[in-house]
């Protein structure tokens, strides 16, 4: 041993298995950064490369400038920083409560005169001695990953991903990777540095290692009777100090195991704080990549009904021949043929609720591809019965947003006949902005169309072709259609590839997210559980059998959960809502911001197994040491 | 009557050229209100008898009866609820619960068999041990002596029949040792207590009823020391 630093390697040597989880902490929080710049550099790289293929399109500056590209890149630098605190909160919870377990370790150093500078500087050069494994390891994987997912996306997703880099080093992705673990872990080693210095030497000779660490309040301490579950308080010490004090637990209530637990739990109040804050952000996280999930859906509308082709007649009325829809059905490379008629500016009389309304309305007509596709496109409000739109009837859909004042069941009068509203679209899929603009838009089926305006050519028919078709399919279509209407080929328009990257890549990330705080939620719990071992065996050897044992370390557990889920609903759903209204809402007003019940429910799930399993892993590991090897634990 | 039967019990540790014999085929009885001192060298094996009879280690071989009851007969958690009923610990170290006060830690293990604390008899121990003053201090805020007593206190509590102590006294000094020794023996004697205790001193050896040498494993009974 050259100088007493070199403890730090062998330290790290022997303490192997108890340092796992922190180096795992900061491997996965380098391998996100990493990933998410590398990733973001190589799709930089290939709109670069495709915006200089086009010479009209518009410049990388132009996506910059303008206020769509804004709110993403506000939305992305939200998101990053949110991930950045996960990061942040996830290694100082690590680094934290490695220290803590080991505050008699850092108390028999100062009783052999290392002194409280030494002390520090041992603690951070063992965190960057954490370092020098993790950040090449999380760099490494994140380079790896980005080149996965390029690959998936340029062979599996391809369309535009065709030109995305495939085995590009981001130096964006490195950089930031190394500069967030180091940093990172220097701010987090800084607070535990500290508190390391402030151990006593009395600690390591004395039976009660952790006396200081865990000892109440000062205010508390003056009325430690507080503590005492009901019942057992004497006279002297009726005072219920934790009602004063505001303390949440209510020792009566609870059974001393459950007690205890909790008690763990709200007294490291440091920990409190990281541990509620790292559950906060998992759900906090969750929220918000699902608003994004709902922007992308937004902003690539992925319809059932969207078509590779388009033929519509040159002057917008319904002069396409219905034969010809037949006719291009049976062609080679088709799938779906499906026609809309039109027709606009109808005198309708409107009966909503008893008041009659003279206005006038759009009339269109869908074939029963189209209307089956509104259903797969969920965009039906509920209470809508399509079933009553399709062959010759009485009933048409209308399109509908929050400002509309029809609803189903009211009845619009065209010409003699009364048609009833049986169902409402969610949108206007006829307006630029998806809202209604008080007009009255009716979709009706072909049948009932031509039996009201007598019409029964098409304005537009649409095409979606089959997977394999070619060019040459393309061309006899075009031909079979005829010069007189307007041939449009929009296969090069898909969007469903990129649609589908975005939704993965988000989906991993969630999972990636999901995944680190499930980590970091075991790892937290298995030092809390390490860090008091030695007290645990004192407490199995004059009683606690199994069963309470585990039910302590679960309330311990559960209380941190608890207070992450609340603390994490406060603030994820509105920001959850605020985030809507940034991205989605304010560029498509018919989106209105709905409680996220089904992405809540599903991340408070996980957190409520993974606290199920960060109780039961370190329990099960105290419950395999015999009493006696507990109780000397050092 | 014997309340502590302890039959060739034998303790090792690892295996082939590794193995290490902590106790080789202990037998002794232990009749009831006894006050035991168990000497010896350092790795001779006393912790290693005394974590035995507390049902804390099992034995590699043997039978130990604690109130004619084979406890290692028993499953883990009646063997549990057996030891925080029966058997009461004091340990060096005194390892108290730091974040209870001194009453509360001397009333764990009622609460963890969900019985409330006889107030009397609480308040008599708290008298007994002088801790009455310091009834609602933590561990932190105690001396040595003050936290052993509160250890000792908790080890009465359930008013059991057999108590161990391991070296309650190595980390006191002189006069709280003898205190901490003199609670123990009034404790014994007051309400008939069998304890079983490791230490070091001869001085306190001799103050025993009996005396058993642990050295290499073996238990050498030196038999009643105030015959």
């Amino acid at each position: 041993m050259k100088s007493y630093l070199s403890l730090i390697p062998i330290s790290a040597r022997v303490r192997r298995q108890q340092n796992r989880m922190t180096l795992l902490c900061i491997f996965f929080a380098v391998f996100l950064v990493t990933a998410v710049f590398s990733m973001a550099e190589m799709g930089v790289r290939m709109e670069q490369s495709r915006l200089s293929d086009k010479q009209n399109a518009l410049t990388f500056q132009d996506i910059l400038n303008s206020e769509m590209g804004q709110s993403l890149f506000l939305a992305a630098a939200v998101l990053f920083v949110l991930i950045l605190i996960a990061g942040v909160l996830m290694i100082s919870g690590s680094i934290n409560a490695n220290v803590a377990q080991r505050t008699r370790f850092f108390g028999m150093m100062r009783c052999i005169s290392m002194s409280r500078r030494q002390i520090i500087r041992f603690v951070r050069l063992e965190a960057l001695n954490w370092c020098k494994t993790a950040i090449p390891a999380g760099v490494l994987l994140g380079i790896l990953s980005s080149w996965g997912l390029c690959a998936a996306l340029r062979f599996l997703v391809g369309e535009e991903f065709t030109s995305i880099p495939l085995f590009g080093v981001s130096a964006a992705g490195i950089v930031s990777g190394v500069a967030m673990g180091t940093v990172t872990v220097m701010l987090a080693a800084r607070s535990p540095a500290r508190r390391a210095a402030r151990v006593s030497p009395v600690t390591a000779v004395s039976g009660n290692a952790d006396s200081g660490r865990t000892a109440l309040p000062e205010k508390t301490r003056r009325h430690p009777s507080a503590v005492l579950p009901e019942g057992l308080r004497t006279r002297n010490h009726a005072v219920p100090a934790q009602r004063r004090h505001g303390r949440s637990v209510c020792p009566g209530v609870f059974r001393i195991e459950l007690f205890l637990g909790i008690r763990h739990a709200l007294s490291a109040r440091k920990n409190l704080i990281l541990m509620t804050g790292s559950f906060a952000l998992s759900i906090l996280l969750f929220l918000c990549f699902t608003v994004l999930i709902d922007f992308v859906g937004c902003l690539m509308p992925q319809s059932a009904a969207a078509s590779d082709i388009d033929i519509s007649s040159a002057d917008g009325t319904n002069s396409i021949d219905s034969g010809l829809a037949g006719v291009l059905g049976s062609m080679d490379g088709v799938k779906h043929v499906y026609g809309r008629r039109s027709a606009l500016d109808l005198s309708a009389q409107l009966n909503s609720g008893g008041t009659l309304l003279f206005c006038t309305a759009d009339l269109v007509s869908f074939d029963d591809f189209d209307l089956e596709c509104l259903k797969k496109d969920r965009v039906l409000k509920r209470g809508s019965d399509l079933s009553k739109i399709y062959g010759d009837s009485g009933c048409v859909l209308a399109a509908w947003d929050p400002y509309s004042s029809w609803e189903i069941g009211d009845t619009v009068k065209i010409g003699e006949e009364d048609l009833e509203i049986a169902g409402l679209l969610n949108y206007d899929p006829f307006s630029s902005d998806g809202l209604t603009h008080g007009s009255l838009t009716l979709i009706a089926s072909g049948e009932t169309f031509a039996r009201l305006t007598g019409t029964t050519g098409y304005s537009l028919l649409m095409i979606q072709t089959t997977v394999d078709a070619d060019d040459e399919d393309v061309a006899a279509l075009r031909a079979a259609a005829g010069s007189e209407y307007t041939f449009q080929d929009k296969r090069g328009q898909r969007t469903a590839g990129t649609y589908l990257a975005f939704v993965l890549c988000v989906y991993a990330f969630l999972a990636i997210i999901t995944l680190v705080s499930v980590l970091n939620i075991i790892n937290s719990i298995s030092m809390s559980v390490s860090s008091r071992i030695c007290q645990y065996g004192s407490m199995r050897a004059v009683g606690m059998d199994n069963r309470q044992l585990a039910a302590m370390i679960a309330a311990e557990a559960f209380t941190y959960a608890l207070g992450g889920c609340a603390l994490g609903c406060l603030i994820g759903l509105p920001l959850s809502k605020l985030l809507y209204g940034l991205l989605i809402t304010a560029h498509f007003p018919y989106a209105v911001w709905q409680f996220p019940a089904a992405s809540l429910l599903l991340i408070l799930g996980v957190i409520f197994l993974a606290t199920a399993a960060a109780a039961w892993l370190p329990t099960r590991r105290v419950k395999r040491l015999s009493v006696t090897e507990t109780i000397t634990f050092l | 009557m014997n309340l502590l039967e302890v039959q060739s019990v034998s303790k090792t540790y690892g295996s082939g050229e590794t193995a290490v014999h902590a106790l080789k085929n202990a037998a002794f009885s232990v009749p009831k209100g006894e006050f035991v001192a168990v000497v010896g060298e350092s790795g001779s094996g006393k912790s290693t008898l005394l974590n035995m009879i507390g049902a804390l280690d099992t034995p590699t071989s043997g039978k130990v009866f604690v109130d004619g009851k084979d406890i290692f007969a028993m499953k883990e958690r009646s063997l549990t609820v057996f030891r925080r009923r029966n058997i009461g610990f004091i340990f060096q170290s005194f390892n108290l619960i730091p974040e209870l006060t001194v009453e509360q830690n001397m009333i764990f293990p009622l609460l963890l068999d969900y019985r409330k604390p006889d107030k009397n008899y609480l308040e008599e121990l708290l008298s007994v041990l002088h801790l009455t003053e310091r009834r609602g201090h933590l561990p932190s805020q105690l001396s040595g002596g003050q936290q052993q007593r509160a250890a000792i206190g908790r080890a009465l509590i359930t008013r059991p029949a057999l108590i161990l102590a391991d070296e309650p006294t190595g980390n006191l000094d002189t006069q709280n040792t003898s205190e901490v020794i003199s609670l123990l023996k009034e404790a014994s004697r007051l309400y008939e207590q069998t304890i079983i205790m490791i230490t070091h001193s001869p001085g306190i050896a001799q103050t025993a009823d009996r005396i058993l040498q642990v050295s290499d494993g073996v238990v050498t009974d030196f038999g009643r020391c105030r015959e």
